[in-house]
């Protein structure tokens, strides 16, 4: 069967998607909510593509076309939806891609991982994240205005995480000379940044309540930041900050633990659905509008499988020991 | 829907919910498409979901948790937590928004004392819901109250309707009490029922008890159902010996003793009729009953009434104002089901098909598809199993046509259906009505019981080799369901969420078959075409709209009411000649037509012809033909606001541009209604509304900017101005303040009728509103004879 994209002959093999023909002839056409050789229907619309026999404005990744279509993708009409699917969904992202500590260290200290190891009682580790970023023994800390504990969004709920105090803590308990500092991960400052933004009344007492480790630290970095396909698509898009207000029903930083390693932050789901097609009477969708949600009852959680996190678009869905980051949930 | 009839406070034993549970299961099944009839029955049993009686079905039904998670929360109809002993429903259709329903609503819940979130009272007696359009948009603002239903409640008629409730409650338990020892003579029917209940017709009730009891005639005094003319009420039928029924539409109280003298003589006369009527009264006990009614027009009372109908053009309709919903003798009498014979006769589903295509029939769901090229397609598959949908799951807030019509006209629905069956070669027709419409669902269950007993559906209808069998299915509560391919998905037991199409339901379906999905009037309009053929039908209307089509006619209009008029009228034609004018006499601003999925026309284009492609080309739409007159008075943004609110929350979900996109667009107009708005707020609202418009994957999405885009394009000076905090109709609440002028006498009435104690009592000083405690619900404006009481527009807080 033979279509065009952007006036470029394409052959499409039996059953092939319009998405799958682009991309097997590299036309790249983004996508959130297809995933390969799993169940999908398209709800993100980041794929958007123009059939001109109509006009209309059609998915890509579920659109079985038909011998003869003719199809836009590079357009500024169709580029401008994109973008707008891409903004729309992150003014209903309340969550971090970093943590705001780290993104501030003058040094670079990726200070969130650093208490990652601190929270696991991995004092070595932490301490050898520390290392990386300073040059120890002499700690300059001390000199520092510490915008990390200024940053801390801890401080919006009650006292900020005494960081500087860990780090001296951390310092004073082994030998620098002979701990092998881990290379700091370093921050790609030209990356979107989803940011937060402040809790609500509610949230924060939610959290004060609730989030209880050892440095009181709320984690805020997103722990399945590496492959979300929404920071990357932002940042192909030039997207630099929220278009809309953003607002959200979700409730913030609720880590569940589901099965095995596999966590669940809803606040950063796109409700593409793909762990609900793909998850037999595991995960669910739950009411409708604006406020439906992806859910998963006490109940299913065994009936899901660690591989959900790969399907997952963002990081509502990651494996807790991606290395890249880290998480502490509530239960 | 049924209400509980335990006691919600008592605890449910658990062996006995189980037991009920398996007779549920045992009665609706166990397969995983029967999940909505199953929580429905569930619901009507203990009138909210148990999680119990959940559990139950987890062990016994192919029905797992997620499914069941997944469908109840979707569907609105389906309660989790027990609800008090009655419920509340203050309707939010558009004609009650633009006649205050929001005050209304919020002077329940302060004069029950539910404090924020809460919907139920303390002592567990009420509960309240909004509800999207109780369809007697005429009597806006409605309120229902179980199955009771109040027209014109103003926010200071409140405390009045529950203390009438309570004491109606008292006085009914009573009643019920002592009438099974008292004989009954005969029987008043008032016209309370779903869309007649006026303002007056409860002064009318108390009138007719009173006067009944002072002349001695017992009498049973019934509330009925919906009577059609909604601006005739007052209206009661007075069932006679014969078991005819005398109307007298309009009565005022006066002349109700009359009435009752002229049909029930002394008692000594009456007697002897006794024994004949106790049967009948029997089966007359609620609206839910109100069979058999024969329509007389009584013309000597119904002057107004010819005016009101004189412009109309029944054929949907036909047969208004004689023929009995579930007489079906009669309806075979009036040509009834001669297009069904005609097109066995013929035998020939090829030109049926192609009769319906050249008849320009187009649907009447909104779209204005082409009828006959849908027929075409699912004609020509060649597979066996193909069915019919009647889609009744009419949602619009503000319309109410379809229910009328299938509560009113149940036959010829069921004709069109058979014979739409007939032409596509389909076996099998389902119902979809909106569970919300109870009287017509078992108008429809009886009628094709009577239907069946003549083989008129059923196997080798009418000796013929073809055969075809209807069934119902309750919508639950989802504008979405509309949609065909989400309507479909309801019915496999699934969430409404629509498909993508191609595939085409008329290619692939309800359990992928072939199915043809028609809307309720699209139906009602077969028979008509067969019986006079394709000319004459093609007769009426426009070039490229055929026929009629059936308007509900509200908002600021003097007559309102159902109506059916050819296509080609205008839109004046329809407010002047039929409506009898804007109300009060204020000035013509726009007509919104089509609900959320369509527009508003502003007053100087309503010369433009009810046609599918001119109401497209001004960007509004057909739709499912709510239509509702706005004045002077009425707030554009607020409209625009009042109808995202709805989308938005009726959106299915799935789609970035419709479940995010209409939340932003609300958003927005929310700064904008509350006066915190900048003028590249406009801007980026229009962008937004025109990339939902054509993004979205769905008709939901795709037409529910509609009613931003036309605001934007005929009103855009208002929002302008609201961007600079004028909202010169004083509508929108967070923009104006009361105030009052130096016209004011002291007389201390604002004071008193003041919900909130704003007011403080002096007498002969001029009063003064403390503008903190006051809530804007405008009583004290209705109570103040002298006109002393202006919205004035807010100081400027935009930066504070």
């Amino acid at each position: 069967m033979q279509i065009t994209i952007d006036h470029k002959n394409i052959e499409v093999l039996n059953g092939e998607t319009i998405l799958e023909a682009a991309r097997r002839y590299g036309i790249e056409i983004p996508s959130m909510c297809y995933a390969q050789n799993a169940e999908h229907k398209s709800s993100c619309m980041v794929c958007a593509v123009r059939n001109m026999a109509n006009g209309q404005i059609i998915p890509s990744c579920t659109t079985l076309p038909v011998d003869g279509m003719q199809i836009e993708s590079e357009t500024e009409e169709i580029k401008q939806i994109r973008t707008l699917s891409f903004e729309l969904l992150l003014s209903d992202h309340r969550a971090d891609c970093e943590a705001p500590c780290s993104l501030v260290c003058p040094h670079g200290l990726d200070v969130e991982h650093m208490l990652y190891f601190y929270d696991h009682q991995k004092y070595k580790e932490a301490c050898q994240v520390i290392k990386g970023a300073f040059p120890l023994p002499e700690i300059k800390c001390d000199q520092c205005k510490a915008p990390c504990e200024k940053a801390c969004r801890r401080g919006n709920i009650d006292e900020p995480v005494s960081i500087r105090k860990i780090i001296k803590e951390l310092v004073n308990q082994f030998n620098i000379a002979e701990i092998n500092p881990i290379e700091n991960r370093k921050i790609d400052k030209k990356m979107f940044q989803s940011r937060l933004g402040r809790f609500n009344d509610k949230e924060r007492q939610h959290l004060k309540e609730h989030v209880n480790t050892d440095s009181r630290c709320l984690h805020c970095a997103c722990a399945g930041k590496s492959d979300c396909k929404l920071r990357t698509y932002a940042t192909q898009k030039s997207i630099k900050r929220p278009k809309y207000d953003v607002s959200s029903e979700l409730p913030v930083m609720n880590k569940v633990l589901v099965t095995g390693k596999l966590w669940f932050e809803q606040a950063k789901c796109i409700r593409c659905g793909l762990c609900v097609y793909n998850s037999k009477n595991g995960f669910t969708f739950k009411d409708r509008g604006f406020v439906m949600q992806v859910y998963i009852p006490e109940e299913n959680r065994m009936n899901v499988n660690e591989e959900l996190a790969t399907l997952c678009p963002t990081g509502a869905l990651y494996l807790e020991n991606n290395p890249a980051s880290a998480s502490t949930g509530n239960k | 829907m049924s209400r509980c009839q335990c006691d919600n406070n008592s605890k449910v034993n658990k062996e006995e919910l189980i037991a009920t549970m398996d007779a549920i299961i045992e009665r609706v099944g166990t397969s995983k498409d029967v999940i909505i009839p199953l929580l429905q029955e569930i619901q009507d049993e203990f009138s909210y979901l148990p999680s119990e009686a959940l559990e139950r079905i987890y062990e016994r039904t192919e029905i797992d948790r997620a499914q069941l998670i997944s469908v109840s929360t979707f569907y609105s109809q389906f309660r989790h937590i027990p609800y008090g002993k009655h419920l509340i429903k203050v309707c939010t259709g558009t004609a009650c928004h633009v006649k205050g329903a929001t005050n209304v609503y919020d002077s329940f819940k302060r004069e029950l004392k539910m404090e924020g979130d809460s919907i139920t009272t303390d002592d567990q007696l009420f509960s309240i819901e909004k509800v999207a359009c109780l369809g007697c948009c005429t009597l806006a603002p409605v309120v229902q109250i179980d199955d009771k239903i109040y027209g014109h409640v103003l926010p200071g008629k409140v405390n009045e309707v529950i203390e009438e409730f309570i004491e109606e409650q008292s006085s009914e338990e009573k009643k019920a009490s002592a009438k099974k020892h008292h004989k009954v003579a005969g029987e008043i029917r008032l016209g309370m029922g779903s869309c007649c209940q006026a303002s007056g017709s409860s002064d009318i009730y108390n009138e007719l008890q009173r006067t009944s009891n002072e002349l001695g005639i017992e009498v049973d005094i019934k509330s009925v159902g919906c009577v059609g003319v909604c601006n005739k009420v007052p209206l009661i039928d007075v069932v006679s010996e014969d078991g005819s029924i005398k109307r007298y539409p309009n009565v005022k109280a006066s002349e109700i003793k009359e009435i009752l003298h002229y049909h029930f003589k002394p008692a000594g006369y009456f007697t002897r009729l006794k024994n004949s009527l106790i049967n009948r009264v029997d089966t007359y006990h609620t609206d839910l009953t109100w069979d058999n009614v024969i329509w007389k027009p009584e013309n000597e009372r119904t002057g107004l009434i010819d005016s009101f109908l004189a412009s109309q053009k029944h054929i949907s309709t036909e047969g208004f104002g004689y023929l009995a919903p579930l007489d079906l003798n009669e309806y075979r009498k009036h040509e009834g089901f001669d297009g069904l014979q005609k097109v066995l006769t013929d035998a020939n589903p090829k030109q049926l098909v192609e009769d319906i295509l050249n008849s320009g029939l187009r649907g009447r769901g909104g779209g204005g598809f082409p009828t006959g090229k849908k027929w075409e397609i699912v004609a020509a598959s060649d597979k066996t199993d193909k069915y019919v949908i009647c889609n009744g799951d009419e949602g619009d807030p503000g319309a109410f046509m379809d229910r009328m019509i299938l509560e009113s006209y149940p036959f010829r629905v069921i004709e069109g259906m058979v014979i739409a069956g007939y032409a596509v070669g389909a076996n099998r027709g389902v119902f979809y009505i909106r569970a919300e419409y109870p009287l017509a669902v078992k108008r429809i269950q009886r009628a094709l019981e009577l239907c069946r007993e003549q083989n008129l559906i059923g196997s080798n209808i009418l000796g013929s080799d073809f055969s075809f069998d209807i069934s119902i299915f309750e919508g639950a509560g989802a504008f979405v369901c509309g949609e065909e391919t989400a309507l479909i998905a309801s019915i496999e037991g699934d969430r409404g969420f629509p498909k993508q199409r191609p595939p085409y339901p008329a290619v692939s379906g309800l359990h992928a078959c072939p199915t043809l999905v028609n809307n309720v009037e699209t139906l009602s309009q077969i028979s008509y075409v067969i019986r006079n053929g394709v000319n004459t039908y093609n007769q009426i209307g426009t070039e490229n709209s055929k026929g009629t089509k059936v308007f509900a006619l509200a908002g600021k209009i003097k007559n309102g009411g159902l109506i059916e008029v050819p296509m080609g009228i205008s839109l004046n034609q329809i407010i002047e000649e039929i409506g009898g004018g804007v109300e009060k006499d204020e000035k013509l601003k726009a007509v919104q037509i089509g609900g959320p999925s369509g527009g508003c026309i502003p007053a100087n284009l309503c010369d433009v012809k009810v046609d599918f492609d001119a109401f497209n080309q001004m960007g509004a739409m057909m739709g499912s033909g709510g239509l509702v007159v706005l004045s002077e008075k009425d707030c554009m943004v607020d409209m625009a606001r009042y109808f995202l609110t709805f989308t938005s929350e009726q959106s299915c979900g799935k789609c970035t541009f419709c479940r995010v996109g209409t939340k932003r667009m609300l958003d927005i107009l929310d700064k904008l209604c509350s006066g915190k708005a900048q003028m590249e707020d406009i801007d980026k609202l229009e962008e937004l509304a025109i990339n939902v418009k054509r993004s979205s994957l769905c008709g939901l999405g795709k037409t529910a900017p509609n009613p931003v885009l036309t605001t934007l394009k005929y009103f855009r000076e208002e929002y302008e101005e609201h961007v600079q905090g004028i909202c010169k109709t004083g509508t929108c609440k967070d923009m104006i303040e009361f105030e009052v002028t130096e016209d004011c006498i002291g007389c201390t009435k604002c004071a008193k009728a003041c919900p909130v104690d704003a007011i403080p009592y002096e007498p002969y000083k001029v009063h003064h509103i403390d503008t903190e405690l006051c809530v804007k619900c405008g009583l004290c404006i209705d109570e103040c004879s002298y006109d002393a009481i202006i919205k004035v527009k807010k100081e400027d807080k935009k930066n504070g």
